[in-house]
């Protein structure tokens, strides 16, 4: 590769040492921490089992960061965008019991999650205002605005906490493999799908060599005759649909309730998994899984005495680190 | 209302208003020397953290404050060197950098404090901040229009190519205005922790980010931005004081009075609040 020098062995090594010193200053040792992480993430079916289930929805999420990213933008907001799909879903699928509200509940939720992308995607394509401060707004509204609903209009009398109620159990997307050491949601598959689809989408088609080439160079687009300020709007609001399938993907397969403070940071993980992920789609998956390894790991490792705080350290670090190779400033946007 | 009542909700919107203040300027001086600054919650986060663990550990608040001031400056610091010399986007080196110190300060604070060491952190008092917050404006409103070194920061942000060939060097002028953002953000962190006494993971609880909303409003000006932290301090005390209370015969929720910043911020990105003067440099190399 080139371009890299010793700035970027000293970055990696600053890395490193942040990590060890941050690992050694709870008292455990860094290389028992490493082994329990590894352990905790991939050492047996239990283990596998979250870490597959953390993947789910990072796929999907990943992939909803991504394809704004292609078009030029920064969709900090897939965090609201999937709260709002989570909560509709869950309320959908409450109200129609059984496959439909499933299917319905789905859809529904890419509606919220493309809704509420809509603002910043308007803005930015029309009003020139940036979409990462626009989305960032969005995220905060979106946290005050579920926290409100599932603490009054949508609450559970019967919890202690602010919860939806509990969907019934024909309600849940089903697994495609429940054979130990493994269960697979049909989530997982989709989201792979999705992938393969968007792959193929960009490369292509129209809209998708649009999409690409208004990310890459919004000005050449636009004199070769892109509605640049269409295909931005339209990416907006097709990554809020895809960040709010993941929502709904969450609610249907795994939690089954909304609740409170739902999201525990997923737009920074779709944020990262879609820069990780180098450029080309197929790469979300193991970027997702990696996300997912460090969740999981970091989880387990609690129990230690190394707090769950590591994994933003690491996640953090491993950004820069790969940022500073893959992503500089000029190369963003095209792959 | 009564007087008292008045007096009441105008301490506590300079209480809830002035680490705004501060965090807003520090944004101020990074956004108008052209590089975007999400990381303001994160760099005050890491402040508080700071100034609550060497407090602990020194009992001096003096010594507090300067660790926490050095941490934010280091953090803002390699805002700098990540999208300087490295030339990483300014978005995902601040969003980076935010994660880092959420991650951070969460082992730190559980690894070093426990419950009953939290309270027992000596602070400095935070009428001093207020004055700190209002001697920032000043100097600030000043040194941007009649110094040298004011114009020059507006330029670099204005337009980095150009004050390039009119013989100056954005990227050291850069590294100067960060380091100004590190210096704000991390009286702005102690000033946080000192008026809840502890430190609590995520303490900064978005701050960083409505203090981002009033720098927009303010049209990255000084005296409108503080005026723009002041309303959303206003506005935050009244949620406080006007709890439970009826507002035109409606309840109206906490979640709404919190979501109202934000809000406002998204009208006026949409134009809808007169034209946004974003500086015309920014996030450019």
């Amino acid at each position: 590769m080139n371009g890299l020098s010793w700035k970027h062995i000293a970055l990696v090594l600053g890395a490193f040492a942040v990590v060890v010193l941050a690992i050694q200053t709870t008292g455990v040792a860094p290389a028992t921490a490493a082994k329990s992480l590894l352990e905790g993430s991939m050492g047996g079916p239990a283990a596998w089992r979250q870490t597959l289930r953390e993947m789910t929805p990072l796929v999907m999420a990943g992939l909803a960061v991504f394809i704004a990213l292609r078009a030029g933008l920064f969709n900090i907001g897939a965090d609201g965008q999937l709260v709002m799909g989570s909560i509709t879903a869950a309320v959908v699928a409450q109200s129609i019991p059984g496959v439909g509200g499933v299917i319905l509940g789905s859809l529904a939720a890419m509606l919220a999650g493309a809704l509420w992308a809509f603002p910043a995607g308007w803005i930015k394509a029309y009003r020139g205002g940036h979409e990462v401060i626009s989305t960032i707004m969005l995220n905060n509204v979106a946290g005050f605005l579920t926290t409100w609903m599932v603490a009054g209009p949508l609450r559970d009398v019967k919890q202690q906490s602010p919860t939806t109620r509990l969907l019934p159990p024909g309600s849940s997307l089903p697994n495609l493999i429940d054979s130990p050491p493994f269960k697979v949601s049909t989530a997982l598959l989709f989201g792979v799908v999705g992938v393969v689809c968007l792959a193929f989408w960009l490369k292509k088609t129209v809209a998708g060599y649009e999409l690409s080439a208004t990310g890459a160079n919004p000005i050449a687009a636009e004199t070769a005759g892109v509605n640049v300020k269409a295909v931005t709007l339209k990416a907006m609001m097709a990554s809020g649909a895809l960040a709010g399938l993941a929502g709904a993907f969450i609610v249907l397969a795994f939690e089954h309730r909304f609740y409170a403070n739902f999201s525990s940071g997923y737009g920074f993980d779709a944020l990262g998994v879609a820069l990780l992920s180098g450029g080309s789609p197929l790469g979300l998956v193991p970027a997702a899984f990696l996300f997912a390894v460090i969740s999981s790991g970091t989880s387990a490792l609690q129990l230690t005495g190394v707090p769950k705080g590591l994994s933003g350290i690491l996640l953090g670090i491993l950004i820069i680190v790969f940022a500073s190779i893959k992503y500089r400033r000029s190369k963003l946007g095209d792959s | 209302m009564a007087t008292v009542e008045i007096g009441l909700l105008v301490a506590s919107t300079v209480t809830l208003g002035a680490p705004l203040i501060l965090a807003a300027l520090g944004g101020l001086t990074s956004e108008r020397a052209g590089v975007m600054n999400i990381a303001l919650e994160g760099t005050m986060l890491a402040s508080s953290c700071t100034v609550a663990i060497i407090g602990l550990k020194s009992q001096n608040p003096w010594i507090a404050l300067s660790a926490g001031i050095a941490v934010s400056v280091c953090l803002m610091m390699l805002h700098a060197v990540l999208t300087q010399a490295f030339s990483i986007d300014q978005i995902i080196s601040g969003m980076a950098i935010n994660a880092l110190s959420i991650g951070g300060t969460g082992l730190l604070s559980k690894a070093l404090l426990n419950d009953t060491d939290l309270a027992r952190s000596p602070f400095l008092s935070v009428t001093l901040y207020w004055w700190a917050a209002v001697v920032a404006v000043g100097w600030l409103a000043f040194y941007l229009k009649r110094t040298k070194g004011g114009l020059h920061l507006l330029a670099v942000g204005n337009d980095p190519d150009k004050s390039r060939q009119m013989g100056l060097e954005p990227v050291k002028v850069r590294y100067l205005a960060l380091m100004a953002t590190g210096l704000l953000c991390g009286v702005a962190g102690a000033l946080i922790v000192s008026n809840s006494g502890n430190f609590s993971e995520n303490m900064t609880a978005g701050r960083g980010y409505i203090a981002l909303a009033a720098l927009i409003i303010g049209g990255w000006r000084p005296i409108p931005t503080l005026v723009a932290c002041l309303v959303f301090g206003l506005i935050q005390a009244s949620q406080l004081h006007f709890q439970g209370t009826q507002l035109a015969g409606a309840n109206v929720p906490p979640e709404f009075w919190n979501a109202l910043p934000y809000l406002v911020t998204l009208i006026a990105l949409a134009g809808l609040l007169g034209k946004s003067r974003a500086p015309a440099g920014l996030g450019k190399p």
